[in-house]
Formats: C-alpha cells, sequence, structure tokens
C-alpha cells in the first residue's frame, strides 16, 4: 500500500531511555501523556471519593430533622468542599485525565503538544489540591459556600465583633487561584494538540467527537478562567491589602463609612466564570457518550455534524448567560429578560443532542454493555437536570427555587447524571485499552442499576423538598417542617450510592488482577486508539496513521460499512501542513527497513519521543510554597516597604529554578 | 492501518533552542506549535485584562461620588504619563527591529534591539514606580479609596505583565550573549515579540479610560445625594 516517506530523524542523541522506565522518579519525572492521564484520573478520583464521603456526612446530618452530629459551622465547610472538589478536583480533572489518555490516541498523535506544560498541569493540579485539603489538617477549611459571595469571603469588623479573620477563605481563594493555572495551563495544551498535531487525513471534521468536547472545553477554560482569576485577585487584596472591592462599608468602631465597594461585582465576575464552568463539565461528558453510544450501536454517530455545531454553540451561548445565576439580586426587569432568553436558547442545541443520540440508536444493534448503560443512563437522567435547567430560565420560577433543595437537585442530575454517570461509562470503556484487561461485566451491571438506583433515590426526592420551601446550606431542620420524611429517603440513597462506589473499586481492583486480556479492540470500535495494542506502546503509534474516514478502524474493518452518509465528506486526499497530496502521488514506499527490525526487537530509539523532566514538578511546588506562604503568611522578611512572607519568596524562587531549568533543557 | 506516515510527530515543533533535531514535521495548520500556544495565551490574557479594566470602570467614579480623596484628577499627571506611554509604544518598535533582524541573523543587531527593548521597559517601570511613589505621598494608597484600588491594581498587574516581559527579554539577551540564538531559534524572540506588542495595546487602552477620559468633577461638599445601586445594596447589607 501507498506509504508517505517523510524524512525520519534517525539519530537521536539522547534516547528516550526514562520515558520507559519504572519507578517512583520515573512517575514523577513523567511526561508520558498516557501516564499524565492515569496519575490525573487516579488523583481525581481520590477527590472523588472525598468529596463523596463529605455528602455522606451531610446527609447523615440531615437524616432527621434538629440533628447535632456536626455543629453548624462545620456543616458549612462540609458543604463548601463537598462541592469545590467535586467541581475543581473531581470532575474537571477526571474529565482531564480522559483528554490526556484518549486524545493524543484518537488523533494519531505520539504526546501532546507540549509534554513537559502537560507535567506541570498535573502537578499544579496537585498543590492546589493539596491547598485546599490541607485546610481540613488546618482546622480552618473554607466555609463560605463553593460560590464564595461577598461578604461572607471578606475580612470584617462589625458591631457584632470581628468576621473571616480565619484563613479558611485564604485556603480557597489561593487553592481556586493555583488550580486556574493549572486549568489554563492544560487546556492551552490541549487546544495545540488538537488543532496542530492530528495525523495526515484528521481533518477538524473528521475528528472523533471527543476531541471536539475537549478541543471546545479547552477554549472554554482558556477564555472563562480569567473573569475567576480576577476576581479571586480581587478578593485576595481585600484580605490581604485592606482594600474594599466587594466591601460597601466599614465599621471602624463608632461609624459606619461607606467605602464605595460593591458585593454584586464578585457575582458578576465568579458567574462570568461560573456558567462556563458548568459547560467545563459536562461538554466532557457528552464527548465520552458520544463516543460509546455509536461504538454499541453498531451506526455512526447520527448528524455528527451537528453534532459539533451543538457543542460549538452550547459554548458560544455559555458565556452570554450568567445572569440567570443573579435572578434574585435586583438587577431589574430588563437584564433578567435578556438573560432568560438567552438560557432558554441553550436547550435548542442541547435538546438536539439528546435527540442525535436517541438517533445514533435507533434501529440499532444495541449492546447493553456496561459503558453502554451508563452512557444511556446520561442521557435519560442529564435530560431530567436539563429540563429543571430550562424551569430555572424563567425568572418568576427562579425566584421560588433559588436556594432550595430544587436547585440541589436539578445540578446533581446534570452533574452526577451527566458528568459523573459519562465518567464512569468512560472509565468502563477506556479501561481495557488503558490497562490491557477486561473489565467485569456482571459487576460492571450490578455497578450500574445500584448506582442507578441509589442516585434517584438521592436527589429526586429533592425536587419535592425544594418545592416545600426546604432552604439549601442549613445545617438543620425544625421538627415540625414536615421534610422529615423525605430527607430520610435521600440520607438513605446516599447510602446505596456510597455501597455502589465499593462495588466499582471492587471491579476495578479485581479486574487489575484477574481481568481477560483485552487484545487491541475489545469493542469493536471506530477510532485510532482501538488500532493499537492496549495498554499502547510509549510512542503510541508505531507509523503514524493516514486516516480517510471519520471512523477509520470501521472503514479499515468493513469497508464503508459504517458510513452511510459519510460518503460525501470523505477524500481520498490528504493535507499535510495545507499542501493537498493526492493517494496516486504518494510514493510508495517502505520505512527504513533497519528502524523497523529494530523496532520489532524493542528498540524504540528511532521514535522522537519527548524527554522526561522533573522541573515541571519543581515549579508546581515553588507555586504550592508561595501559597503556602501567603496563607501562613509568618515568618516574613522585609525588605524596603515590602514585607513579604519568607515561605513566598523561597517558593518563587523554587518557581523560576524550575521554569528556567525547563527553558534550558533538552526536550527530546 | 496498512497505510501510514514515518513521521516523529511526537513532539512535533516543540522544542527550546540549542538541540540539534531541525528536520521536524509539518503541524497540522503549518503553525509552530509556539507561536499558536502564545496567540491562545494572549486571548485568554484579553479576558483577565477585560475583567480588570470593568472593575476599574465600575469604580472610576466612586470616590468622586462619595467625597474620599485624594481624587483622580488632582493627581494624574497626563504630560508625564503620556511620555512614559510613548516610551512603551517606542519598545514595540524596537522590538520589531529585534524580530527582523535575527530573521535577516543579523545577532549583533538582535543583541542591541533586545537590549534597546528591555531598557525601554525598564524606563517605562521606572515611570511606574515613581507615579507610584507620588500618588502614596499625596495620600492616594490601595486602601484609601476605591479610585486608589482599582487604580493600583489594574495598572499595576499591567506592570507586572512588563517586568515578566522584560525578563524575558533579558533572557533571550542572555541566550544571545552565549551564543545560543540563531536565525533558526528566530521563532523564540518571535513569540516574546507578540507578548510584548499584546502588552503595549492594553497599555493604551488603560492609557485611554484611565488617564484621557475626563472623571466627574470631585464634589464640593458631601457627595452621597445620588442613590447609586451601592448605596441601595447598603442597606441589604446584613452587616452591621
Amino acid at each position: 500500500m501507498a506509504t508517505i516517506a517523510q524524512p525520519q530523524p534517525q539519530t537521536i542523541a539522547r534516547p528516550a531511555v526514562t520515558t520507559r522506565s519504572t519507578g517512583l522518579w520515573s512517575w514523577l519525572t513523567t511526561v508520558d501523556h498516557k501516564r499524565i492521564g492515569i496519575l490525573y484520573g487516579v488523583t481525581a478520583f481520590l477527590y472523588l471519593l472525598i468529596g463523596g464521603l463529605e455528602a455522606m456526612v451531610m446527609r447523615v446530618q440531615l437524616a432527621a430533622p434538629e440533628n447535632d452530629l456536626i455543629s453548624q459551622n462545620r456543616y458549612n465547610e462540609f458543604f463548601t468542599m463537598h462541592g469545590t472538589t467535586m467541581i475543581f478536583l473531581a470532575i474537571m480533572p477526571l474529565s482531564s485525565a480522559f483528554f490526556n489518555y484518549v486524545v493524543p490516541l484518537q488523533i494519531g498523535a505520539r504526546d501532546v503538544a507540549f509534554p513537559r506544560l502537560n507535567a506541570f498541569s498535573y502537578w499544579v493540579f496537585v498543590a492546589g489540591g493539596l491547598i485546599l485539603s490541607l485546610s481540613w489538617l488546618a482546622n480552618a477549611a473554607p466555609n463560605q459556600g463553593w460560590y464564595g459571595y461577598a461578604p461572607l469571603t471578606e475580612r470584617l469588623s462589625g458591631a457584632a465583633g470581628t468576621y473571616g479573620i480565619e484563613r479558611n477563605v485564604d485556603f480557597w481563594a489561593l487553592g481556586l487561584q493555583v488550580l486556574g493555572v493549572s486549568s489554563v495551563a492544560a487546556s492551552l495544551n490541549f487546544v495545540i494538540t488538537i488543532l496542530n498535531m492530528r495525523a495526515p487525513g484528521v481533518t477538524l471534521m473528521r475528528m472523533p467527537i471527543f476531541c471536539w468536547s475537549t478541543l471546545i472545553t479547552s477554549i472554554l477554560i482558556v477564555l472563562a478562567f480569567p473573569a475567576i482569576t480576577v476576581a479571586l485577585i480581587l478578593l485576595s487584596m481585600d484580605r490581604f491589602a485592606g482594600t474594599h472591592f466587594y466591601i460597601p462599608s466599614i465599621w471602624d468602631g463608632t461609624n459606619l463609612i461607606l467605602t464605595g465597594g460593591d458585593p454584586l461585582l464578585w457575582q458578576h465576575l465568579f458567574w462570568v466564570f461560573g456558567h462556563p464552568e458548568v459547560y467545563i463539565l459536562i461538554l466532557p461528558a457528552f464527548g465520552i457518550v458520544s463516543e460509546i453510544i455509536p461504538v454499541f450501536s453498531r451506526k455512526p454517530l447520527f448528524g455528527y455534524a451537528v453534532m459539533v455545531y451543538a457543542i460549538a454553540a452550547i459554548a458560544f451561548l455559555g458565556f452570554g448567560v450568567w445572569v440567570h445565576h443573579m435572578f434574585v439580586t435586583g438587577l431589574g426587569p430588563t437584564p433578567n429578560a435578556v438573560f432568560s432568553a438567552s438560557t432558554m436558547l441553550i436547550a435548542i442545541p442541547t435538546g438536539v443532542k439528546i435527540f442525535n443520540w436517541v438517533g445514533t440508536m435507533w434501529g440499532g444493534q444495541i449492546k447493553f454493555t456496561t459503558p453502554m448503560l451508563f452512557a444511556v443512563g446520561l442521557v435519560s437522567q442529564f435530560t431530567i437536570g436539563g429540563i429543571s435547567g430550562v424551569m430555572h430560565a424563567s425568572p418568576p420560577i427562579d425566584t421560588h427555587h433559588n436556594d432550595t433543595y430544587f436547585v440541589i437537585a436539578h445540578f446533581h442530575y446534570v452533574l452526577f447524571g451527566g458528568s459523573i454517570f459519562a465518567l464512569l461509562a468512560g472509565i468502563y470503556y477506556w479501561f481495557p485499552k488503558i490497562t490491557g484487561k477486561l473489565m467485569d461485566e456482571r459487576l460492571g451491571k450490578i455497578h450500574f442499576w445500584v448506582t442507578f438506583v441509589g442516585f434517584n433515590v438521592t436527589f429526586f426526592p429533592m425536587h419535592f423538598l425544594g418545592l416545600e420551601g426546604m432552604p439549601r446550606r442549613y445545617a438543620s431542620y425544625a421538627a415540625g417542617s414536615g421534610w422529615g420524611f423525605w430527607n430520610l429517603i435521600v440520607s438513605s440513597g446516599s447510602f446505596v450510592l456510597g455501597a455502589s462506589f465499593l462495588i466499582f473499586l471492587y471491579n476495578v481492583a479485581k479486574s487489575l488482577q484477574h481481568g481477560k486480556p483485552a487484545g487491541n479492540d475489545p469493542w469493536d470500535a471506530a477510532t485510532l486508539e482501538w488500532s493499537i495494542p492496549s495498554p499502547p506502546p510509549v510512542y503510541n503509534f508505531r507509523e503514524i496513521p493516514i486516516v480517510r474516514h471519520r471512523d477509520p478502524l470501521w472503514e479499515e474493518k468493513y469497508g464503508h460499512a459504517g458510513g452511510e452518509g459519510h460518503q460525501a465528506e470523505e477524500s481520498l486526499d490528504i493535507s499535510i501542513a495545507g499542501k493537498t497530496i493526492s493517494v496516486g502521488e504518494v510514493p510508495d514506499e517502505d520505512p527504513t527497513e533497519q528502524a523497523e527490525r529494530r523496532l520489532d526487537a524493542g528498540d524504540t530509539h528511532d521514535i522522537h519521543m519527548p524527554n522526561a523532566s522533573f522541573y515541571p514538578l519543581v515549579a508546581g511546588l515553588g507555586l504550592f510554597l508561595s501559597m503556602m506562604g501567603l496563607i501562613f503568611s509568618y515568618p516574613r522578611l522585609p525588605i524596603g516597604a515590602l514585607d513579604l512572607p519568607m515561605l513566598t519568596l523561597a517558593g518563587l524562587v523554587t518557581f523560576l529554578v524550575g521554569i528556567y531549568g525547563w527553558s534550558f533543557e533538552p526536550a527530546s | 492501518m496498512a497505510q501510514a506516515v514515518q513521521a516523529g510527530q511526537a513532539s512535533g515543533a516543540g522544542h527550546d533552542a540549542g538541540h540539534g533535531h531541525a528536520d521536524h514535521p509539518p503541524t497540522s495548520l503549518g503553525l509552530d506549535h509556539r507561536k499558536l500556544l502564545m496567540w491562545a495565551f494572549l486571548a485568554s490574557d484579553c479576558v483577565f485584562f477585560a475583567s480588570l479594566i470593568a472593575t476599574f470602570m465600575l469604580y472610576r467614579n466612586r470616590s468622586q461620588q462619595l467625597g474620599e480623596g485624594p481624587f483622580p484628577s488632582e493627581l494624574l499627571d497626563i504630560p508625564f504619563t503620556s511620555v512614559s506611554a510613548g516610551v512603551l509604544l517606542l519598545s514595540s518598535f524596537t522590538m520589531v527591529l529585534a524580530v527582523g533582524s535575527l530573521g535577516r541573523n543579523n545577532i549583533r543587531a538582535t543583541r542591541i534591539w533586545l537590549a534597546a527593548t528591555s531598557f525601554l521597559g525598564v524606563v517605562f517601570l521606572s515611570g511606574q514606580y515613581f507615579e507610584f511613589t507620588e500618588f502614596y505621598h499625596e495620600g492616594l494608597s490601595l486602601q484609601t479609596n476605591m479610585f486608589g484600588a482599582s487604580f493600583f491594581t489594574l495598572t499595576g498587574l499591567h506592570g507586572t505583565h512588563v517586568a515578566i516581559g522584560v525578563l524575558w527579554l533579558l533572557t533571550l539577551l542572555f541566550v544571545s550573549l552565549r551564543g545560543g540564538l540563531s536565525e533558526k531559534d528566530a521563532i523564540n524572540v518571535e513569540i516574546a515579540g507578540l507578548y510584548w506588542h499584546f502588552v503595549d495595546i492594553v497599555w493604551i487602552i488603560i492609557f485611554t479610560l484611565v488617564y484621557l477620559i475626563p472623571y466627574q468633577d470631585a464634589p464640593s461638599g458631601e457627595g452621597e445625594q445620588e442613590t447609586e445601586a451601592f448605596v441601595r445594596l447598603w442597606h441589604l447589607l446584613p452587616f452591621v
């Protein structure tokens, strides 16, 4: 067959030995996107379990009226950390784990565009996670809610005494700031990787839909996170430098002094970030199920192009709806009406996606494997959350639901019934690729049904509680409120959910030990990652593939069998760097045979791979130290007018050592 | 995949200077990874400055409304800052010359223009340092009023961007003096240039919004007649 003979780097001065070795050091210095993906996945799953346990403590507290298992302040800490952990330390990095592991494989690349930046993102994520988690050890966990509304986040003194002088909010503000650095760095990397490292023939409209959702999610992160970065900078200025960005007045002991600060500024900046964040959490999930449903329906994705446009439309509209989180702040009828309309618009592309998944399954030969069950679980459960979301788009209804359990029910249907279902589906789907072992299907199905039942028992009654007026974030409720019954049901449901994760962990452990070998392509799937061994070799592809079809493996296995409606977009021409090469013109040449033989002997020195590096870890450590310095602020080192914590200075030096070391070491 | 391209696409063109593989495979868009990364980063930085500028605009006239001096109209020295703005704009010109001379492999000129650009950057930063200390002596600090808080935060974070740029340019200069910069590394200087120009453009916007557009007059007497949104909000504040 035709092969393009590209000039291949034959003599590599520094063989990529370190990327293949094992042991702790190799993991600390790895730049392999697959290993970083695994690191992300394991760390994030740990946080998912922690966040789940936090939720269960809250559910025990609320199981009976007027319960006093934990104090009100402790309860505030639990709901703040539950939200922050689940969003920033569990769902986002779990999505990131799939971006890392799967995207380069799906576009036919050997790594991401900036392997060390990728490692940096991971270590900075660990740093941010540690800063947030260490707050428990300091007995000062954030307690203001994950949305961090001013003035709950401020250091204030009022007639009733001082408030907010503890470090709780410092951990939160600086931890999130660090996590933002990680997310933006990772997303920039994925934008460049997807735009620039596609194998020949992988045009944008031939990319697997998961790559599209990664691309759009990454663009969202790149454009949404700076808003919260600024919001947190201003908050940190308020807390550390005595400004009053979010404080309208201060109390000097005798008088109330107007400062002119505006707490609504925080809400605007936060939700300008916060609403795109919702799509940052759900679009990767949409991408995962859009991969899984076609494979187990034995049909190509229905309406691929429209699915791409729908993702883009959701992301675009997502920037213009933030005020629907602020309907009750009194901005007035005009903003409320405008943002109500823009919010309802989002239901259109989202509905398109739901119908396209149904259209994909329609008339297919559906195989209800575990990943498929979870994927279909998303389609059904997310739809419930989506519908209650449209209800909130209406300001009068939102005013009624605002700050009640109805909202909790809504976003758990979206984030658990949506994101977590899809992430579990993704784990079941790609586990064989990552580990080379099949997961136990029987346990998987039990896991799904326990999760499904537990999920609905936990979250559906919250709709009733919300409509009955039970407020969010209250540590207790009166016995005469009549909310006891449903709360007990909800709390017992949460234990079923907790149990479902034990089944899952048992399945993972068992499958890692005794799972059947997966082979390259256990699901008879369509995308490139299934064309290589499981687990993939360090270099992923021995030869960079040429792709002529949206479902390249189905095309290879079945000719055009999977391709109804695809022929039009198919082309025999391949574009490399903007130059079109017709297949007829491609020189028919074997790759250097010597290199082939060396590869067969397990010698990968002919493949140009990036070197391992410990500088990303050093830079991440630097950020961690600087933030810890700010939080604990002693001992200090006065330099002229500046009076800086020594730990922060040490952290900045460490960070610079990391960055410069990284810049001056050879990349490969 | 019977059909295949032999290409070491592993790390694409994402390499640092000075390590010897000239034969990078083409990228999908035909653009260097690093250049694309810088553009994407600048898009992100746009939102960063947009948020900061929006904050500044919200608080621009608030000290005057509340009658809490010192007021911007008493502090801002437009002729002085125009000079330092001119210096920063001039540095964009020398930056272009630095990129151009490296493109022609004129290393000596590259060094001169890199040095000139960093020098102009340092002059701008010194002007900002002078301005900040002047304002401080006239009684404006971060804590004084909303103008102080938002002015120092916005221009200070812009100054931080300039300082990072200067550090970057000096690093490139240092590398070139060690003989590590040649025509094939032009991309390294070019992306530093992209960043530098961006920081300059942001300054044009900040200069216009902070300095050139007139402020509301400082109140002669008390400044609390207007029922602005924030005054109404004060009634909602549970904290007193």
